[in-house]
Parts: structure tokens; C-alpha cells; sequence
């Protein structure tokens, strides 16, 4: 996934005074944030939740019927482009060869992400591919500064908490803040992917769309 | 036996009467979190009633003390149900309209620290200024229409705001029925329990201002309303509780799909495509072109040429000892069919598993697991490349299994001198071979007026 942030017009030596008096502060308060701010990976539950926000709980949909309420939540245009092999046939090849499946761009300054996909992926890759994607709009992921200095522990169990990093602005799905870690994010993206084809192909059999009507 | 006491003694056997119910019937069909606290909360208003009917405590502020303790059990149950509702109880989900709405779900999740303190401030309002709290006829000081006034307002408000929501959760679009009369059950309950909160209040304002020869008559005539509503609540609660769903997937059996079928599945056919497409299984770009001409030529299904193809990938990339490649083994592969016959023997799960052929493509029919072409390639190719190509039993192999052995040992995929005897003599292994030597000729007369096209072109 990649991001193009907007970029700022601060002319003058003042203005660039003030962005490098403001930049220890930011990263002071997103440091304090991170300190504090621990979660455990998304349930199958929270990720109903979600659903009930984008109004999709207990309702069969489609990996398209998410991506629109997906992005009429979050107020952003998302597009998917699946790409055939037959328009740029290195996609794939270069796509396989660095091991992903496919592209999620973002522009904060348009509103607007685009998933590219292969078309040649087989229909089960292709979908969870593109709801790992939307998964990562869900989360908020590409709403922080990375933090490169960041040192991702591979020790860890389902419950265990890892830190999260603060949005800069804008919206996320998500009731928790995106992780600090790469790899977190990308678990949790493929979390979201395959609880999101469960819960479209089950709707109101699914379990967890049953315990939100019947709470007592 | 004082007018209070007779109260008592009909609400405290009511509730009686509610606990036995509960705890022969429903506690041990349906044990939920609410349904035992619920039956507990039965108990102490039935001993607390019972007391009440049996010793007078009237006078002074140990009435106000048992008054507010009669109380206390409905108090909770509103706060249950809220907390129930905002989803605020350990592992529990909110009830789908809260879900969508912030703003309700601070207000339920509010319900027990509002209610506690408005019990509390109540408590304290009365034990500063006693009043005749027990004694349901006697005429009463403004102060016990502030006591009153002070729980039944947040109480009424609350279990409204609960039944509101129970009838929006009841009226969610494609609902099934039951769900629909369970939340209609409890909404009823909910609103009985505010329309008692709001008639008793009202019932309080009547014993400070009303006088005459008709208060009596009003003021029993309300009391037996009241009985009426917390009868009706009581009923109607029970068959809520009574109204059991269970889902068609366990959420057990969904967490190891997710985990294990899911994440198995995703891997294998995605290692396996990044494998062919980054042009790591070398043997298979010639062998999947020939497979498919040949599937062309014999007239094959669009769905049996796609599982040849899978087949001759699946073959190719198990043989081929690649970096990339590494992964997909045969014994991941047999790990992978096993799941998905897993999944198949649950015709209910298996049905209703699927995913879209492609992206906004809804005019086609989406893949299960059973359509999905990797479910037989899995067998077909664990078949040639463990038991070289000896089927199991007397089943015969489809014509597309034919030009896929023919196609893996003409590609030295897999060792000639082991594919069986029984696949060699039939009739379909030589209509596949034929296939196969006129797709090889058919690909090398396109390959050789390309060639010569790119001769004139430069």
C-alpha cells in the first residue's frame, strides 16, 4: 500500500520555524500515545461490530457491497481496478516476483484509494486480496506515520496486546488505533479479509450477526 | 394484615411463583448470564416481599430502607438489560441498532451509574425526610413524591429507551421470525416496566394531593394495574427467554474454518499463482497451453478445461523443487483437500461458502468449494504425482484427468514407467493422447507463423 500525502505549501523561513518547533511536539505526543495505546488483534465479534456500523451485519453481501459502504462511511471514493493479463502482462509477473497480490493507493489530498489486482488471480485470491486491501482503509492503517524505529516482537499469542500508533487525521472503521507494527497491520488486514468472507457468504446465520439480536 | 402487607404478600408470591418457573423450565434449558440473574434477582424480591408481608416494618426510616430495597431488584434489571444492550458485559456485542449509533450506546452503557446514584440520592432524601413508604394508602409529604420521582424517572426513561431499541433490533430487514418475536417479547417487558415506573410515580403525586371519597378507589385501582403490568412483564420476559435460535454454523467450527480451511486455502492458491506467473515452474507454461488446446479440441466443458489446468499447475508446482515452490507439497496439498472435504461433509456449510468468480462479475455463478477448480485438481494431482495415476476403486477418471496424465508424463512431470496399466488401455487414454499430439501440433503452427510473422516484421 502506498500513500501520497498532501503536500504543504509552507513558504517562508517562519512558517519552516514553526513546522521544526512543531515536529518534536507531534512526536512527543504520538510517542506518549503509543506508550499508552495497546490492543489485541480484531475478533471475529469487533469485526461484526463493524459491519453493524457500515449496516451490513446479519446481511449477505458481496466484497463490492463493502467496498461502497466502506467507502461511504469513511467518505472517501474507493475504486478497484482488476488489471487483465492480457493489458499489462508484467503486472502479474512483477507483482509475484516482489510476493504480493496486489496495490492499494491512497490520496488524502483527492479522497480517494485504488486497489489494483491481477486478473489472473484465482477468485478466492482475488477476493480476499481486495478485502485485505479495503481492510487496511477499515483500520485506519494508512492514517499514521510509520514508525520506522519501531521493533516488531514475532513472540506473541492471540491475546497478547501490541502497541498502536495515533491517527494524523481523517476517519477509520475501526473502534481501536492501527498498529505500530507493519506485519500487525498486514495480520490484521488478512484477519479482516477472511472474517469479512465469512460473515458476507453466512449473513444472518453467521453466529456473531445472531448475537446482536438476541443480547440477552 | 395492613394494606401494605397485603401488597406485599401478592408481589412477593407473584415473584415467587416467577423464580420457580425459572429455575424449573428455563434455567436449565437456556442458561445465559441474564436468564440466571434474572432468577436471582426473582429471589431476593420474593424473600423481600415476603418479609415485608410478614413483619410491619412500618414507621421511621427502616421503611424507607426496605422500600428502596424493593426496588433495587427492578432498578437492576433496567441496568442489566442497558449495560446488556450497549454491549458493556464481558464478551458480549451490542444490540445491532446501538452498534450504529454512538450516541445511544453512551446513553445505555450510562444506565447503571445513573440508576445507582439516583437509588442513592433517593435513599438519602429519604432517610433525612422520612416518609410513609410502605403504607400504600396512606397519605404521603411532598418529599416521598421526591424519593419517587427521583429513581422512577431515570427508570421509566431507560426501559423506554431499552424497549425502543429491542423493537428496532426486532424490525432489522430479512430477520428470522423467532428473533423478531423474541425482541417484540422484550420490548413488551421493557415498556411494562416503564409504564409501572411512570404509574408509580403518578401513584405517589395521587397519595400527596389527592383527597376525598374517590381517592381510595383511584389509588387501589392503580395498585392493581400495577400488579397487572409486573405480571405481564414477568410472562412476557419469560417467553423471550423461552424463544431459543441456533445458528446454523457454531462459532467454534467458524474460528477453524477461518483459521485452518481459510488461511490454507489462501495460501496454497496464492503461493501457487505467484509460482506461474513469476515463471518459476518452467515445464508448465508449454504443458498448460497444449492441456488447454486439447481440452478445446475434445470439447470439454469450460469448467472440466479449468480443472485440467489447475491439475497441470498443482503437478508442475509440486515437482518443481523452486525457492518459490517450497511450500506447496503434497502433503500440504493432502492437508488442504482434507479441510475441504471437512467443509463438504456439511451440506448446510458447504452451500452456503462461496465467493465471487470475479469482481462486480454477479451475472456469473460464484465458487464454492465443491465448484472451485482446486478441489478436484487437489485429488486429481495428488493422485498422479503420489499414486501415479492409480485411481481409487473402480472409478473412472474423466477425459480431462486423461490429457493431464498424458500432458505430465509427455513433460517428465511425472515418471512414465509408474502411471498404471489401468490408465493406459482404455479408450479414453488414447482419445487423450490423440488430443494432446494434435494440440502440440496445432501450438507449433501458430508458434511457427508467429515466428515467421516477427521474420517479416523486421
Amino acid at each position: 500500500m502506498n500513500v501520497d500525502a498532501p503536500k504543504r505549501d509552507l513558504a517562508g523561513p517562519f512558517l519552516n520555524r514553526l513546522t521544526g518547533f512543531w515536529r518534536p511536539l507531534r512526536t512527543l505526543g504520538a510517542a506518549r500515545s503509543r506508550v499508552n495505546g495497546s490492543r489485541s488483534l480484531l475478533t471475529a465479534a469487533e469485526f461484526q461490530e463493524e459491519l453493524a456500523i457500515l449496516g451490513l451485519s446479519g446481511r449477505r453481501f458481496e466484497p463490492e457491497d463493502y467496498s461502497d459502504a466502506l467507502g461511504e462511511y469513511l467518505n472517501i471514493s474507493i475504486t478497484v481496478h482488476v488489471i487483465p493479463d492480457s493489458w499489462y502482462p508484467e503486472l502479474s509477473r512483477l507483482l509475484a516476483i516482489s510476493g504480493r497480490l496486489g496495490e492499494l493507493r491512497y490520496s488524502e489530498q483527492l479522497n480517494l484509494a485504488a486497489i489494483f489486482v491481477p486478473g489472473s488471480l484465482p477468485p478466492l485470491v482475488l477476493t480476499l486480496t481486495i478485502l485485505h486491501e479495503l481492510g487496511h482503509l477499515a483500520a485506519g492503517d494508512l492514517l499514521i506515520e510509520p514508525d520506522e524505529q519501531f521493533e516488531e516482537d514475532d513472540q506473541h499469542t492471540e491475546q497478547t496486546t501490541f502497541e498502536t500508533l495515533p491517527l494524523k487525521k481523517g476517519k477509520k472503521l475501526a473502534r481501536g488505533y492501527p498498529f505500530a507494527g507493519e506485519s500487525l497491520r498486514e495480520r490484521e488486514a488478512n484477519l479482516r479479509a477472511s472474517y469479512a468472507l465469512f460473515a458476507g457468504c453466512l449473513g444472518d446465520d453467521s453466529p456473531y450477526a445472531h448475537d446482536m439480536y438476541d443480547v440477552l | 394484615m395492613s394494606a401494605a402487607q397485603h401488597q406485599a404478600l401478592v408481589l412477593g408470591s407473584v415473584s415467587f411463583v416467577a423464580f420457580i418457573i425459572f429455575f424449573c423450565f428455563l434455567l436449565p434449558s437456556r442458561r445465559t448470564k441474564f436468564s440466571i440473574f434474572a432468577a436471582c434477582n426473582l429471589l431476593f424480591v420474593a424473600l423481600m416481599f415476603g418479609a415485608v408481608a410478614l413483619v410491619d416494618l412500618s414507621g421511621g426510616r427502616a421503611e424507607i430502607v426496605v422500600a428502596v430495597m424493593t426496588e433495587l431488584p427492578v432498578v437492576l434489571i433496567v441496568a442489566w438489560v442497558c449495560l446488556a444492550l450497549a454491549g458493556g458485559l464481558p464478551a458480549q456485542l451490542p444490540a445491532e441498532p446501538v452498534a450504529r449509533r454512538p450516541w445511544l450506546r453512551t446513553i445505555l452503557g450510562s444506565a447503571p451509574l445513573v440508576l445507582l446514584l439516583s437509588v442513592g440520592l433517593a435513599t438519602a432524601v429519604g432517610l433525612v425526610w422520612p416518609s410513609p413508604a410502605l403504607r400504600v394508602y396512606a397519605p404521603a409529604p411532598p418529599q416521598f413524591f421526591v424519593l419517587k420521582g427521583l429513581i422512577m424517572a431515570p427508570e421509566a426513561i431507560y426501559s423506554g429507551l431499552a424497549a425502543m431499541v429491542f423493537v428496532m433490533a426486532g424490525r432489522g430487514t430479512g430477520l428470522k421470525r423467532r428473533f423478531y418475536f423474541k425482541n417484540l417479547a422484550f420490548s413488551v417487558g421493557m415498556g411494562c416496566i416503564a409504564l409501572i415506573a411512570l404509574e408509580s410515580t403518578v401513584f405517589a403525586g395521587l397519595r400527596i394531593w389527592l383527597s376525598g371519597e374517590g381517592r381510595r378507589a383511584i389509588l387501589e385501582t392503580l395498585n392493581t394495574l400495577e400488579a397487572g403490568l409486573a405480571i405481564s412483564c414477568i410472562l412476557v420476559f419469560t417467553a423471550g427467554l423461552s424463544l431459543r435460535y441456533t445458528p446454523a454454523v457454531a462459532t467454534t467450527l467458524l474460528h477453524r474454518l477461518q483459521t485452518g480451511w481459510l488461511r490454507t486455502q489462501e495460501q496454497f492458491e496464492s503461493l501457487e499463482w505467484q509460482a506461474v506467473s513469476s515463471g518459476a515452474a518452467d515445464r508448465l507454461r508449454h504443458a498448460s497451453y497444449a492441456v488447454v488446446e486439447a481440452c478445446r479440441i475434445e470439447g470439454l466443458s469450460e469448467s472440466d478445461t479449468q480443472r485440467a489446468l489447475a491439475t497441470i499447475r498443482l503437478v508442475a508446482v509440486m515437482r518443481d523443487p523452486s525457492s518459490e515452490t517450497q511450500h506447496i507439497t503434497p502433503d500440504a496439498a493432502r492437508k488442504l483437500y482434507e479441510l475441504q472435504e471437512e467443509i463438504l461433509c456439511d451440506d448446510v456449510l458447504a452451500s452456503k461458502i462461496s465467493w465471487a468468480a470475479g469482481w462486480r462479475s454477479r451475472a456469473h455463478e460464484p465458487q464454492t468449494v465443491k465448484s472451485a477448480p482446486l478441489h478436484d485438481a487437489l485429488k486429481a494431482a495428488l493422485e498422479l504425482v503420489d499414486n501415479h495415476g492409480e485411481s481409487e476403486g473402480v472409478r473412472t477418471p474423466p477425459l480431462w484427468y486423461y490429457i493431464v496424465a498424458v500432458s505430465a508424463e509427455e513433460a517428465k512431470m511425472i515418471d512414465s514407467t509408474h502411471l498404471s496399466m489401468q490408465l493406459r488401455d482404455g479408450a479414453e487414454h488414447r482419445t487423450a493422447v490423440e488430443a494432446y499430439d494434435a494440440a502440440k501440433r496445432a501450438l507449433r503452427m501458430v508458434d511457427d507463423q508467429d515466428w515467421e510473422w516477427r521474420m517479416r516484421e523486421e
